[in-house]
């Protein structure tokens, strides 16, 4: 094993720590501490870089294996067959007892069968929806990860990749009034959700437009639930952490605009980029 | 709607969104896709069954994950395969640092993934669970079973053996060895 001669024991220390640093373990002070050594110490800036280089390989690669779409459906139907029972609340219940209690549900009530439907889908909605607001908040208006003047585009499209570089001009073209000044991949600590988000600025606010894979999240088909149809895409809205979000689904991602705005203005906004951002991500993948 | 109909609403709302993860996971932990397929699928009917159990306001992922590794012990014992790797589990030597090779700027995933399976599964489940599911050091504990400490030492070498093998790949794109840079790289 090679063994590496500091010039400062103090770079020595610093290294052991960084580990926890990378994790965010560290109390305050010692953060604190590293944090002003980095600012004189080149070696470990660089150090930090490269251990930071390899955790977003490792986050990057190791989340790219797409589980079977039939193994969630046969998840789902499992979990569905064993659901009668689970509601029933008792082991001793017989199947017949709980089907017949089931037809009587169905037949005496339909409408409250409806409503039920009804309320769980708007849940399912909210829920949904609720993805994309937790980045816009998190990153967007408490993080305020964007600049006051925009980041020039060869910069954004940098920070998108080739993968996503493309999105940002179909953003730039469908959103007039709004000008981009921020375009990354992010994440909110404590989930491994990637979010592709585009944070504008007009009309006196901040807007951000979200893509995500959808990694099993599902908004409910049918016409029932959805506000709006634009173009093929089904336009479903709701109102979250005091935002206003309308949402689709589109190639195995959700998209998401969300901002402060009135709901039927965000609605107008999510029906003009939806469509060709569905389109554009055929070609993204 | 009761609170049996809200809970299987609650349970799709929080633990469905997680099956990607789980499996990517599961994947990781199995290296075998029918078996992954077979892991995820009884954390899913292990979590559904014991979900009232489960604490609203709790993080969902951190208890799925516990359930994973739960019924990973179980599934282990039943394919008889004795994966966990002892050899490496020695004491860090925290009086040295050792050389901190170079890694190139941009790696191929298939690269990475190549050499991730060769860190032994003991460090690489904490470096993932860390790394990229980001639970703290107090929820891998948890999950694993393990003091804290071994928590610590296990990311630490896991994450040094990666980057290790890291280096082996970014010789083979032209990156010079980790000797050549030593007396370099250093000099703070």
């Amino acid at each position: 094993m090679n063994v590496l001669t500091f010039d400062s024991r103090q770079c020595e220390r610093i290294r052991r720590h960084l580990d926890a640093y990378l994790s965010n373990e560290l109390l305050v002070e010692t953060t604190s501490e590293i944090l002003r050594h980095l600012e004189t110490c080149e070696a470990c800036t660089r150090e930090l870089e490269t251990r930071t280089r390899v955790r977003d390989f490792v986050r990057r690669a190791a989340t790219n294996l797409m589980p079977p779409e039939e193994l969630r459906l046969s998840i789902q139907r499992r979990l569905r067959e064993t659901q009668p029972g689970f509601w029933a609340g008792s082991r001793q219940l017989n199947w017949a007892v709980a089907l017949a209690g089931i037809v009587v549900i169905v037949l005496g009530g339909i409408v409250t069968h409806e409503w039920v439907r009804v309320v769980r889908g708007r849940r399912i909605v909210a829920g949904v929806l609720a993805i994309g607001v937790a980045d816009h908040v998190q990153c967007a208006i408490k993080g305020h990860n964007y600049p006051e003047v925009a980041n020039p585009p060869e910069v954004l499209r940098k920070k998108l990749g080739p993968q996503y570089a493309g999105l940002l001009e179909v953003v730039h073209q469908n959103l007039p009034g709004f000008e981009v000044l921020e375009a990354h991949i992010c994440s909110i600590p404590g989930s491994s959700r990637k979010y592709v988000h585009f944070i504008t600025r007009g009309r006196g606010t901040i807007l951000s437009v979200i893509l995500t894979r959808n990694d099993g999240a599902q908004l409910p088909s049918g016409g029932a639930f959805r506000t709006v149809v634009a173009g093929h895409v089904n336009l479903y809205a709701a109102r979250e952490q005091g935002m206003n979000v309308a949402g689709f689904e589109s190639r195995g991602y959700l998209g998401f605009v969300v901002s402060d705005l009135d709901r039927n203005v965000t609605l107008q906004i999510a029906d003009q980029l939806a469509p060709p951002l569905n389109a554009a991500l055929q070609t993204a993948g | 709607m009761t609170d049996r109909r809200a809970n299987a609403q609650s349970f799709e709302t929080l633990a469905m969104p997680l099956f990607a993860s789980l499996y990517n996971f599961a994947h990781w932990l199995t290296q075998n896709q029918e078996e992954a397929e077979d892991l995820v699928q009884e954390v899913y009917l292990e979590a559904w069954k014991s979900f009232h159990r489960f604490e609203t306001g709790t993080n969902c992922r951190a208890w799925l994950f516990k359930i994973l590794f739960h019924r990973l012990h179980h599934f282990r014992r039943r394919w008889a395969k004795a994966a966990r790797v002892e050899a490496f589990e020695k004491p860090e030597d925290q009086e040295s640092v050792a050389a901190e090779p170079p890694v190139a700027h941009e790696i191929h995933d298939e690269d990475v993934l190549g050499a991730l399976e060769k860190v032994p599964a003991d460090f690489r489940e904490v470096v993932l669970l860390a790394d990229v599911q980001e639970f703290s050091y107090k929820e891998i504990a948890d999950t694993l079973k393990l003091p804290l400490g071994t928590v610590m030492s296990r990311l630490s070498r896991g994450r040094k053996l990666l980057r290790g093998e890291l280096a082996e790949v970014a010789s083979t794109y032209g990156i010079k060895p980790a000797k050549d840079q030593a007396s370099t790289g250093e000099s703070a």
